[in-house]
């Protein structure tokens, strides 16, 4: 009896969770290629980050891929594929060069791991390749989206309320607006450099 | 031509000399097709560094996976498995996918000091008399540059001077093509025997031809001219292109480096135009003997990493870098300098040509230091040419043969320290020196219309020159230098005599370049 209570508790508490969770979907124009819109840190709330570490691929002389969105507290592995030496360092984090750091040396198929615990976006630099770039987001919430090439993005199981909304795009401005979720809502973005 | 118009001329083709002897190059074709800086081979362009030097070596590829880096794939002239029907197709190879043209502009600004028309002294007073302006706007180079490699490990490179100084008057630089690592038909390690053919500039410590400084390095251009009674008369300097063939192997960027060559003989300076026959502009030999130029080197990796060691570049803490390195080598070249005059058979009676042919030998060692970003390197060579004097028997009014006498030699080198002190600015400080007795007495008496002109009248044997410089790379492929050559002391004679018209003096010169690479 207790087992069937507890089971239809938590089968009632999930449809009431799927019904507050919307998505948050729309454009950002203004660019092109990828950006990135992602729900800013709300107050009072932590989200744990994943354990999952993704990777970040130095090959053909090429960050890849060339943005990885990434949760704060987010471990990712930087690996080089190349049978030529590289470098990974960053001069900020979020526009903050106090936090900038180098990652040295290592040789082809190994991995340095770097643990993100500050959100904005890290700029990717290797040393030897001043041409090569790439860039990490962090951001302060699990709801984030990268755009396709036409610039669409859908941000899916937002919980409803309200949050700032905000979209980053490489060497544009960010831009950032409050957003009521509520089922299917949507937020176009237009940004500029 | 008036001595004073021959003056002028000869002055200013110093100083366009001074500016234009070092051709340098990097190579944007190999931006495009890799999709990568310049910086990833060079430091101060053309400054090569270590990754730059490997992939030299490897016939202008990525030393390891090359084709994994490549953005532009190339055409293939044939499909790989082609090589099976060998030799009932031909052998498949490729070319780059984009024309591999690179193109080079430069420009210069020069201050000469104040005595720069002291060379007016055998002209005292003439209002007509030539004059050097104290500052100038020249027009450099304008040159193209193609490099790649056809597959199969055949690299090719071919540079040519579309204008120089404004004018038309280029010319070809290197062009050749290179059979990376033959060695592999012999079994031989990797990169132990490789294969040069064409024109192109000898493999000497330090390319003049590459290099990042405004002007040459002196000793690299000096000739060998004897002195009067001597019969010397070789205008063959190490900095020449030379056409031939030239077999190598190893690596510069670690380890032993070797190049054995046999190019043209040409002592003459003209193509088949030694100063005593007339030209024949279809050859560029001026004589049977073909010449041999010799190096070896061994590059000392003093990483005490033995992984790094080995690598191209060294893992530094902040990313890899160029190692911490000694190298030493050697260099020999020997050639016959030919000499023709008229003379006449034993008999006394009959006339004909007598020809004399003078060995002579350049010898050099060098030396390079590394560290980090700090550079310093330097060069000693020394020069000798037999010296066979025409030989006129008592009642004879023509030589019927040469005997040795004193031999013509010169000696010098460089010393020169490149700090890069940031990755877009390098100081440089540069110590040349060049030992020539017969340089001296050739300028004493000399008149402006003689072929030694009074300005290379030094005041002594031993000629200085100190040069300090600063390059600034605006980008990493616009660079702006300066250099302030602090030139060895002159004097000028009364022609056929050694009375002094003037005290010793120096034409220090102040020289600014701008130049891009696209």
């Amino acid at each position: 009896m207790k087992r069937n209570i507890t089971a239809a508790i938590a089968i009632i508490a999930a449809l009431s969770l799927a019904a507050s969770a919307g998505t948050i979907s729309g454009k950002v124009s203004g660019v092109a290629g990828e950006s990135v819109v992602y729900v800013d840190t709300i107050q009072g709330k932590t989200f744990p980050p994943p354990t999952k570490s993704p990777v970040v691929d130095q090959k053909g002389l090429l960050f890849q891929p060339h943005i990885t969105v990434v949760q704060t507290g987010t471990t990712v592995e930087f690996l080089n594929s190349d049978k030529v030496a590289h470098n990974v360092f960053w001069t900020n984090v979020g526009g903050n060069k106090k936090l900038g750091h180098n990652l040295g040396t290592w040789p082809q198929g190994e991995k340095r791991s770097f643990k993100f615990d500050n959100p904005g976006a890290v700029p990717l630099l290797c040393n030897v390749h001043p041409e090569m770039s790439g860039y990490i987001v962090v951001v302060p919430t699990p709801y984030s989206a990268a755009t396709d090439k036409s610039g669409e993005y859908k941000i899916e199981n937002v919980p409803d309320g309200s949050y700032t909304v905000t979209a980053w795009h490489e060497g544009a401005k960010n831009q950032s607006k409050p957003v009521s979720v509520s089922g299917e809502t949507k937020a176009d973005f237009t940004l500029s450099k | 031509m008036s001595s004073r118009q021959r003056t002028t001329i000869i002055f200013l083709s110093l100083l366009m000399l001074v500016l234009f002897s070092s051709s340098s190059y990097a190579i944007p074709a190999f931006s495009r097709q890799y999709g990568t800086s310049c910086s990833t081979c060079h430091i101060d362009f053309p400054k090569l560094n270590d990754f730059g030097k490997a992939f030299k070596d490897a016939g202008f590829k990525f030393p390891k996976d090359d084709e994994t880096f490549i953005k532009v794939p190339p055409v293939l002239l044939g499909a790989p498995a082609q090589k099976d029907l060998w030799p009932h197709t031909i052998w498949p190879g490729s070319i780059p996918g984009l024309p591999p043209i690179g193109l080079r502009y430069n420009h210069f600004f020069q201050v000469v000091s104040k005595n720069r028309n002291a060379f007016n002294a055998q002209i005292p007073g003439d209002p007509t008399a030539p004059f050097i302006p104290r500052t100038d706007f020249q027009p450099g180079l304008f040159s193209i540059f193609m490099a790649g490699n056809f597959g199969s490990d055949i690299a090719f490179w071919v540079d040519d001077d579309i204008s120089v100084g404004g004018g038309p008057d280029g010319g070809l630089g290197d062009g050749y093509l290179k059979f990376v690592n033959i060695g592999r038909f012999l079994k031989l390690p990797t990169d132990a025997l490789s294969l040069r053919v064409g024109q192109f500039e000898l493999d000497l410590p330090f390319s003049p031809a590459r290099s990042w400084n405004l002007s040459g390095w002196d000793i690299y251009d000096q000739t060998n001219i004897g002195a009067p009674g001597q019969n010397v008369n070789n205008n063959f300097a190490l900095s020449s292109a030379a056409q031939g063939i030239e077999f190598s192997g190893g690596h510069q960027y670690g380890g032993y480096h070797y190049s054995l060559a046999i190019v043209n003989q040409n002592t003459s300076g003209n193509a088949a135009a030694p100063a005593n026959i007339s030209p024949v502009t279809t050859f560029v030999s001026d004589s049977n003997f073909k010449d041999l130029y010799a190096r070896f080197s061994y590059r000392f990796n003093l990483e005490r990493d033995p992984a790094s060691r080995n690598e191209i570049q060294a893992a530094g803490a902040t990313g890899p870098r160029d190692h911490t390195y000694l190298s030493l080598g050697t260099l020999y070249f020997y050639g016959r300098s030919v000499q023709r005059a008229g003379g006449v058979e034993p008999d006394g009676v009959t006339q004909t040509v007598i020809t004399a042919r003078e060995p002579f030998y350049r010898v050099g060692a060098d030396f390079s230091f590394n560290y980090r970003t700090f550079n310093l390197f330097g060069q000693f060579l020394e020069g000798r040419d037999h010296n066979l004097i025409p030989l006129t028997p008592t009642g004879f009014t023509l030589p019927i043969g040469f005997i040795r006498s004193n031999p013509a030699k010169f000696s010098g080198g460089f010393i020169e320290a490149d700090y890069l002190a940031l990755p877009w600015m390098m100081t440089i400080m540069r110590w040349d020196v060049v030992n020539s007795s017969a340089d001296r007495i050739n300028g004493i008496g000399a008149d402006a219309s003689a072929p030694v002109a009074p300005f290379l009248s030094p005041l002594h044997s031993t000629r200085h020159r100190f040069t300090p410089g600063i390059q600034f790379l605006i980008h990493a492929n616009i660079k702006t230098s300066f250099e302030y050559q602090i030139r060895p002391q002159q004097v000028v004679y009364e022609p056929g005599t050694n009375l002094r018209l003037t005290t010793p003096f120096r034409t220090n010169t102040a020289v600014a370049g701008l130049e891009f690479v696209y």
